[in-house]
């Protein structure tokens, strides 16, 4: 099993490395540790996204974000499966069913090699390839689904994990993996986990979140704007979602509250 | 149809079928209702609109819960099925409203998850 202890591996590999132990300078581990993840970061991407990424000699880049591992969620269409290898054709929707293609170990009793048969969804981790112009994935999970919710959740991560990473502070941490899913339907923990916890983005948010912190940030009283004029100046949302949207911003420490529970300023101060 | 499957197929509702008439789509909802003669299905998406898909051949097996279709959009806006898959819920049972949030996700960032392959120069 692929594990997401990225984290830890690095940590691991610098406290090896540095005779002093972990009380050796932060600033050289920082800089292992993010040389490290930065290379086993494991995104959550779209058959499409795979097939326009641009390969720069080993790399391969969708935008801004430079991918090795990724995941995909789709559907088989095809199997063919040789002594040595399965080879499957799935579908997400995005494009043209990729190639993906899984060894097979026939030492390893505890992995099954069971063709899992077209019509069946699945999560497929692995990594990109190029040959002659063909892209493909190399598989080191094809995990057929047992909760559906996870073509939910998988959208919506890919749409994450690519809006975070294109700016251009990425947070490389120490690849903490972040399951944005809020729904009680999430699955096993074994999605795909990425670096990107930043919390300090504007641009994650969307068009309401976007609108209200504006607001927010426009305004320069000293004990900030209040939730009367929050509803006034945003006629077309209801008090809930309001409510909702600042205490989401201040979760992520956009803003803060000041005299009461009805009053906000931006952690980012435009003078 | 076979250029159904080598294409991009959008995931869409019901309210954006008349935006993708003549072009393939993939349409995921609840089996409603099935024609008596097996070769048209009414199904509801997580807004609870309905959507006409109609198949080629009759239905040759019981279907039930959330099914997606795949297929292009006809000038009437129903669907013409190329394929189905019905969705399990043996374990879990599928969330269609939080899907449909899911979709407007996907609808608000296209460049985050493109339904084209951009070609690389």
């Amino acid at each position: 099993m692929w594990n997401q202890g990225k984290y830890g591996e690095a940590s691991m590999a610098g406290y090896t490395q540095s005779p002093g132990g972990f009380g050796s300078p932060a600033a050289s581990q920082g800089g292992d540790k993010k040389a490290r993840t930065r290379a086993q970061q494991i995104v959550p991407c779209t058959v499409s996204q795979l097939m326009s990424a641009v390969q720069a000699e080993d790399v391969f880049k969708v935008g801004e974000v430079e991918i090795a591992q990724v995941t995909i969620v789709g559907v088989i269409r095809n199997t063919d499966k040789s002594t040595i290898n399965i080879q499957y054709k799935v579908d997400d929707m995005t494009a043209a069913p990729m190639d993906v293609k899984q060894w097979i170990d026939t030492e390893d009793m505890g992995v099954d090699n069971s063709v899992i048969p077209p019509g069946s969804y699945v999560k497929v981790s692995g990594n990109l390839r190029s040959f002659q112009n063909n892209r493909s994935l190399v598989a080191f999970s094809v995990r057929v689904l047992e909760d559906m919710n996870e073509v939910t959740s998988h959208m919506l991560e890919v749409v994450n994990a690519h809006m975070q990473q294109s700016k251009p502070q990425s947070m490389m941490g120490g690849g903490a993996g972040t399951n944005m899913m809020p729904t009680a339907h999430a699955s096993m923990s074994s999605t795909g986990s990425y670096s990107g916890a930043s919390m300090m983005l504007v641009n994650g948010l969307s068009a309401n979140q976007n609108q209200v912190l504006s607001l927010i940030k426009s305004c320069h009283e000293p004990q900030g704007i209040s939730m009367q004029d929050l509803k006034q100046k945003l006629s077309s949302m209801s008090v809930t979602v309001i409510r909702q949207i600042v205490d989401f911003l201040s979760n992520e420490g956009h803003i803060f509250s000041t005299i009461d529970e009805d009053h906000f300023r931006s952690t980012d101060n435009e003078a | 149809m076979t250029g159904v499957y080598e294409s991009p197929k959008p995931r869409i509702n019901a309210s954006l079928l008349s935006q993708y008439i003549g072009r393939p789509v993939c349409f995921v909802g609840r089996l409603e209702k099935v024609h008596p003669s097996g070769k048209a299905l009414i199904l509801s998406d997580g807004e609870g609109k309905s959507a006409s898909v109609e198949l080629n051949d009759p239905l040759d097996e019981e279907l039930s819960g959330i099914v997606e279709v795949i297929g292009m959009v006809s000038n009437k806006g129903t669907v013409m099925v190329v394929s189905y898959t019905q969705y399990r819920e043996d374990k879990i049972s599928f969330d269609l409203e939080l899907y449909n949030e899911g979709l407007k996700v996907l609808h608000d960032f296209p460049q985050h998850y493109p339904f084209e392959v951009s070609l690389s120069g």
